[in-house]
């Protein structure tokens, strides 16, 4: 029992804390859960005020207080301590088989792939994607079919509140559900979760999580008039960046192909991924993000026993096909994923200290990645 | 229905102030009226418009109070009787008017009844209207009870036409609003012909010249007052203390009076002509007694009025002490009362008399909080001014550039507490909202990056903010005006206005459509539904964020309740007890707690909201603002 004033942590601690501080992932897990938040054009907005003293909006947002130990040992049994990619089983290089899902993937089509393969097999009965609308701004949607995973398929590069969608859903009775999400999207999942509130939700027929690598997202308003300002009024068709060493933004837009150089777009970075540690979505069955110099294949981390299942089913099936990872994209992996959760400490020291941090490491956790980490590429 | 028409001579009937005042100008043969509805001023008209046609008048809302006051103008130059009615703001719009008509002058009897509201109960601001009196040189009567105030209206005319001036009566709320006896005189039974006279001139030219003529009718104005009948004396021949008064502290005098039982100790002056004063009647009395007190509302108008008079003669008159609202022994804000009075005289004489006692405030309180549920000041059940705020509060939440709105007059001024959001940020007169729009929309240019928003009522728009709408265009500002058309001036009464297809008279009239005007001043116009939440924010957003220049948003939506009274409701609504989440995480009491629509009821014992059957319109608003879906509504 707390004596003296109760700590809210409600909607009140959620804007100081999060909102008013430009905190917010726009990851979309606080929405379509009371009248008081909404989503605009990638921000979350709040209405009016909530004086109740606990909220889930406070709870299940990816950048409030977290105890990391307490949520990496609901998902995984173990502590957060496998401080380079998370907990792993196995790490490998996969592709799509059918080019349909290659074509319009960003890069392997294992994503679209395996949803498409956990639908056919009934291992879900929904999927959660994140499709774009006709201005790119990205939206979370309910999808029963393979027409739904291509429209999701490729990236803008921005945020969208995807598990909005989860909480919006009039979901039936046991229907299991598969979701597709950024690194702060599968925390936000697991802390939904373990979650001691009420939850009203239906989190607990979520049987699949895939993580998508995400080393930073943009924010969507003001990148989007940085983009119209610069293709003389054309419709923006597609967004890619081209693999390192040359990393060029490259935005089709009518028939034209503008070239922007990534350091442009780095102002947009939205202020929440400056301190997020999480490169591989680790909270995850299976993580998938691209391989440095092989285009055309994805990075798959098996995190679980599902994910694992669902890998060797879908290969077996014909559905995908793997190749070991080299020791050297597996390192640089692990050297950029450290990295990412290195800047997120310097970037703390520098801000007043770590203590004030959302999440809380113990000071032995905080020399291993200090140290491990190597120097920073800047 | 008032009984303002009869013609029974000697018949005693219960009247309304504003009602004996209509009586007065019928008994004076008036044939032309017309107003602005205003509070307390609005059933002046109102009643009138009723006999209308029985009795052979015009009568006519206008468009504003500056119109209003040219209707009555013309009929008076024509030579007959008009009676021009506003409130204590609308004389500031005719005033402009009303200060060249003194100096030309006016032939047919010409009487302008402005109805003050001390307190500014219903009113932007609590001005005395009666420094107008002065400034322009015109006659001012103050009716002190509702008799006099039928006499005054009808003695009024005659003043008018023996002096070729307008005259003025100064009502307040408590005189317009009280109802009391008034025994009735005859109504006349000729009617003149119209006529304007080519030979004569209403010109304001030369001003010179017209001034000092308007000064020669001022001074026999003066000499008419000083026989005047509603002006007199009532105490002792050597009083402790003589109170001044005019209007509804008359009254209060009196009550004072009588309860200290002190009527042989103070004297009451009552003064009916404020302006002119007349100038020896106050000196005689004010030989009566060395210590005066004035009791008037608002302005130390009559106050600083008669300390001018004894200024002239104090060499004569000795020394006086004189006590009011300069002296601080009278608040100089807000309206007065009996204990008001009582407490001013007990401050300077000795009076041992308790006007209440002392926890009766306290105990009043309790009553009214066991008695009355506990409603805050706003909108009515089912009002689409909520819907309209409501969605405003969420588009200017979601455009997140920290818009804001300017605020106009009418039932929307609500918008500026807690029934309205406290979306409403300022609150001038009629039409301020959309010139100040017109202001903060040139800004831009200097780096304003907040979206402009002002509101505007259908009936405020006619009246003042027409002109801003064209300057808005004509200077390329930048702004979203939102025409909050609810068929009515609803603040006022309901009267009908241009857009409304009917006339004061109940005679059908052509519509002044509104979009159509606002598209032919250049603005983009679109239309909406209030009631349709969703498609309301929007429109707003994509309004706010996409259309550059003078944007105008009709919310198209009938007043509650205008519509109670000619339509069943459009829904049967209920709260389904097993999906309200009441105050858990998720809803928290949205509807009670945050929307607050009166016809929305917290259940504390069960801790669920339910529908205040007597008073929900059936809007449906609620159902669509239930995050659990649990208000539902159906087609009655």
């Amino acid at each position: 029992m707390e004596t003296g004033e109760k700590i809210n942590r409600g909607l009140k601690a959620l804007e100081e804390k999060v909102l008013d501080r430009n905190l917010c992932t726009a990851c979309g897990a606080c929405l379509s859960l009371c009248p008081y938040l909404r989503s605009w054009k990638g921000r979350v907005v709040k209405l009016d005020d909530c004086n109740l003293e606990e909220g889930r909006c406070f709870a299940y947002c990816p950048r409030t207080e977290v105890d990391l130990d307490e949520i990496y040992q609901t998902v995984f049994g173990k502590n957060y301590e496998e401080i380079d990619v998370g907990p792993a089983r196995k790490i490998m290089m996969a592709r799509a088989k059918n080019p349909i899902w290659r074509k319009k993937a960003q890069t392997g089509g294992v994503v679209s792939s395996l949803v498409d393969f956990a639908l056919r097999e009934k291992i879900i009965r929904a999927g959660i994607l994140t499709p774009r609308d006709g201005d790119l701004l990205p939206y979370g949607q309910i999808i029963r079919g393979r027409k739904g995973i291509l429209s999701a398929a490729g990236s803008s590069y921005v945020s969208g509140p995807t598990l909005e969608a989860l909480n919006r859903g009039a979901w039936k009775g046991q229907e299991r559900i598969g979701i597709v999400g950024l690194p702060c999207q599968v925390l936000a999942l697991a802390r939904m979760k373990t979650s001691k509130l009420e939850k009203k939700t239906p989190i607990d027929q979520v049987n699949l999580v895939i993580g998508l690598f995400c080393t930073w997202a943009l924010d969507y308003k003001p990148f989007m008039a940085f983009l119209q300002d610069r293709v003389d009024g054309r419709s923006i068709k597609k967004l890619n960046i081209t693999p390192p060493p040359e990393r060029i933004f490259e935005v089709l837009a009518g028939n034209k192909l503008y070239r922007i150089s990534v350091d442009g777009i780095r102002p947009f970075i939205r202020p929440s991924c400056r301190v997020c540690l999480d490169m591989t979505a680790e909270l995850s069955d299976l993580s998938i993000g691209t391989v440095e110099g092989k285009e055309g294949w994805n990075t798959v981390i098996v995190r679980t026993a599902m994910g694992e299942n669902l890998l060797k089913r879908a290969k077996r099936a014909g559905v995908i096909e793997t190749r070991p990872l080299s020791k050297n994209n597996l390192n640089h992996l692990k050297e950029a994923s450290l990295l990412k959760k290195r800047r997120v400490l310097d970037a703390l020291n520098e801000k007043g200290g770590i203590e004030k941090a959302y999440f809380t490491l113990s000071p032995q956790l905080i020399k291993r990645i200090l140290s491990e980490s190597g120097e920073s590429l800047t | 229905m008032s009984s303002i028409g009869q013609n029974a001579p000697g018949k005693t009937v219960l009247l309304m102030g504003n009602e004996a005042i209509a009586r007065g100008a019928l008994e004076a043969g008036v044939k032309v009226c017309a107003a602005y509805p205003g509070n307390p001023s609005s059933e002046i008209i109102g009643t009138l418009a009723k006999v209308a046609g029985k009795m052979g008048l015009h009568v006519e809302w206008s468009v504003n109070e500056k119109v209003a006051l040219e209707v009555v103008a013309a009929a008076s130059f024509a030579g007959l009787r008009g009676l021009c009615a506003m409130k204590q703001n609308g004389l500031n719009v005719a005033s402009d008017f009303l200060l060249n008509l003194n100096l030309t002058g006016c032939r047919g009897g010409l009487v302008l009844v402005v109805a003050d509201d001390p307190a500014g109960v219903s009113s932007s601001n609590e001005e005395d209207s009666r420094i107008y009196a002065k400034l322009g040189d015109l006659p001012l009567l103050e009716p002190a009870h509702f008799q006099e105030a039928k006499e005054m209206a009808k003695s009024a005319f005659e003043i008018s036409e023996q002096l070729g001036l307008p005259v003025l009566i100064r009502s307040v709320t408590r005189v317009s609003h009280a109802r009391g006896n008034v025994c009735l005189n005859e109504l006349p039974q000729s009617s003149p012909k119209p006529k304007f006279d080519n030979s004569l001139r209403f010109h304001s030219l030369p001003a010179v010249m017209n001034h000092k003529l308007l000064h020669e009718k001022l001074n026999r104005a003066e000499g008419m007052a000083e026989k005047s009948p509603f002006n007199f004396y009532r105490g002792p021949e050597k009083p402790e203390l003589m109170v001044i008064t005019c209007g509804s502290g008359w009254m209060y005098s009196l009550e004072a009076m009588t309860n200290m039982n002190a009527q042989d100790r103070v004297g009451i002056l009552k003064l009916g002509t404020t302006w002119p004063l007349p100038e020896d009647f106050v000196l005689k009395h004010l030989k009566k007694a060395d210590r005066i007190l004035f009791i008037e509302e608002v302005d130390p108008f009559l106050e600083n009025n008669v300390k001018e008079i004894y200024a002239q003669s104090c060499f004569i008159l000795g020394l006086k002490s004189f006590f009011g609202k300069a002296s601080k022994h009278v608040p100089d804000v807000g309206d007065l009362n009996p204990e008001i009075v009582t407490h001013a005289i007990q401050n300077l004489i000795q009076i041992p008399y308790e006007p209440r006692p002392a926890d009766y405030a306290r105990r009043a309180r309790e009553a009214a909080a066991e008695l009355l549920p506990a409603r805050a000041l706003g909108f009515c059940a089912g009002c689409p001014h909520r819907a309209t705020y409501w969605a405003v509060k969420i588009a200017l939440a979601l455009d997140g550039r920290d818009g804001f709105v300017l605020g106009d007059i009418g039932c929307y001024s609500l918008g500026m507490g807690p029934s309205g959001f406290g979306q409403m940020k300022t609150l001038h007169a009629m039409g301020s909202g959309t010139g100040l729009a017109c202001g903060f929309g040139q800004l831009h240019q200097f780096g304003l990056e907040q979206p402009v928003v002002a509101v505007c009522g259908d009936s405020t728009f006619y009246h003042a903010a027409m002109p801003a709408l064209v300057n808005a265009y004509y200077n390329g500002s930048n702004f979203l005006l939102l025409l909050l058309d609810n068929s009515a001036t609803a603040m006022t009464g309901f009267q009908p206005h241009p857009g409304t297809g009917e006339t004061a008279t109940g005679s059908e009239a052509p519509v002044i459509d509104l979009k159509a005007i606002c598209e032919v001043f250049g603005a983009h116009v679109e239309v909406v539904d209030p009631f349709d939440v969703m498609a309301t924010v929007k429109t707003i957003l994509r309004l706010l964020q996409d259309v550059k220049g003078v944007k105008v948003l009709i919310l198209k939506r009938e007043c509650a309740l205008v519509s109670a009274k000619h339509q069943r409701r459009l829904y049967r609504v209920e709260v389904d007890r097993e999906r309200c989440l009441g105050e858990t995480c998720g809803c928290n009491r949205l509807c009670t707690r945050i929307f607050k629509c009166p016809g929305l009821m917290w259940d504390k014992a069960t801790g669920k909201a339910r529908i205040d059957e007597a008073i929900c319109t059936g809007c449906g608003v609620c159902s669509e603002i239930c995050p659990a879906s649990a208000i539902r509504k159906e087609k009655d």
